[in-house]
């Protein structure tokens, strides 16, 4: 459930106050940009499925209900919806291998460190990427958003038996998938 | 057999914890670039106002279909009044 000081930003901002919706978008943009470049895997469309986020959010605003799930669980539908069109626009697409990805800056790490360049990271990150989309939601709320089972039950609408379950599957799946990548390699 | 079953158990456990290390090491939080933030923030403070949709409450669609009722009344009044007259100057020739 969204905060009180939430809720009433969210009244606000469906009530067509353009300055509360900026404050919404300010605590949520890095986490639907960290969402989208995990799952689109570069950060040109990163940049602009997050934009289209955004806009779509202030369109729709006025029809967002608090059912009791965080906000942000209702941007990453959005996230989501946008994401998976882009995957189907561009089934055609070659995927752009991260080493050729634009620079992109860890929180409190230098620039030259925080690139991801090894091969291994790479593969990795190619393997979470053919994971059903509910799956790699669940690893990006974990890793990157370090949010408990609990948290994650809400955003995505489980329990957090589920989502524990759901992880430990995810994990146990990753982990044999690239067994099989080392031995054909 | 039960130390073997423990190992085994061990070493699943081993294999799981260092593909979470793996995954913490990939799956970093990733700042966007500050020229793209406040690039969108921007767009979104100068938005115009119209592109709210304002909600319609029921209250609205009861006075819109009350207006369109009244709409057709008089448009139908009106057909009637000059079928009538155009009826009434062919009686009268």
């Amino acid at each position: 459930m969204p905060e009180p000081e939430e809720q009433e930003t969210l009244l606000l901002a469906s009530q067509g106050d353009l300055e509360a919706f900026g404050v919404l978008y300010g605590k949520y943009v890095e986490r639907i940009f960290n969402y989208v470049y995990y799952r689109t895997g570069n950060v040109h469309d990163a940049e602009d499925l997050t934009a289209r986020v955004f806009y779509r959010a202030m369109h729709h605003i006025h029809t967002y209900t608090d059912r009791g799930v965080p906000f942000s669980a209702w941007l990453y539908r959005i996230a989501h919806n946008l994401v998976a069109n882009w995957h189907r626009d561009r089934s055609r697409h070659q995927e752009i291998p991260l080493s050729d990805a634009p620079t992109i800056h860890y929180k409190g790490e230098p620039p030259e460190t925080a690139l991801m360049q090894t091969q291994e990271k790479d593969a990795l990150l190619r393997q979470i990427r053919h994971l059903p989309s509910e799956r790699q939601h669940l690893l990006i709320l974990k890793f990157v958003e370090h949010m408990s089972n609990a948290e994650i039950g809400e955003t995505m609408g489980r329990s957090e038996g589920a989502v524990k379950s759901l992880y430990h599957r995810t994990l146990l799946s990753l982990r044999d998938e690239l067994e099989g990548l080392d031995i054909e390699e | 057999m039960n130390r073997k079953v423990k190992q085994i158990a061990d070493a699943s456990r081993d294999k799981f914890n260092s593909m979470e290390r793996r995954l913490s090491g990939v799956l970093r939080p990733i700042k966007p670039r500050k020229e793209f933030v406040y690039g969108v923030a921007k767009h979104i403070q100068s938005a115009p106002q119209t592109t709210f949709v304002e909600r319609v409450t029921s209250w609205h669609v009861i006075a819109m279909i009350l207006a369109g009722l009244v709409s057709l009344a008089v448009f139908l009044a009106v057909v009637w009044r000059a079928l009538e007259s155009i009826m009434g100057k062919k009686r009268t020739v």
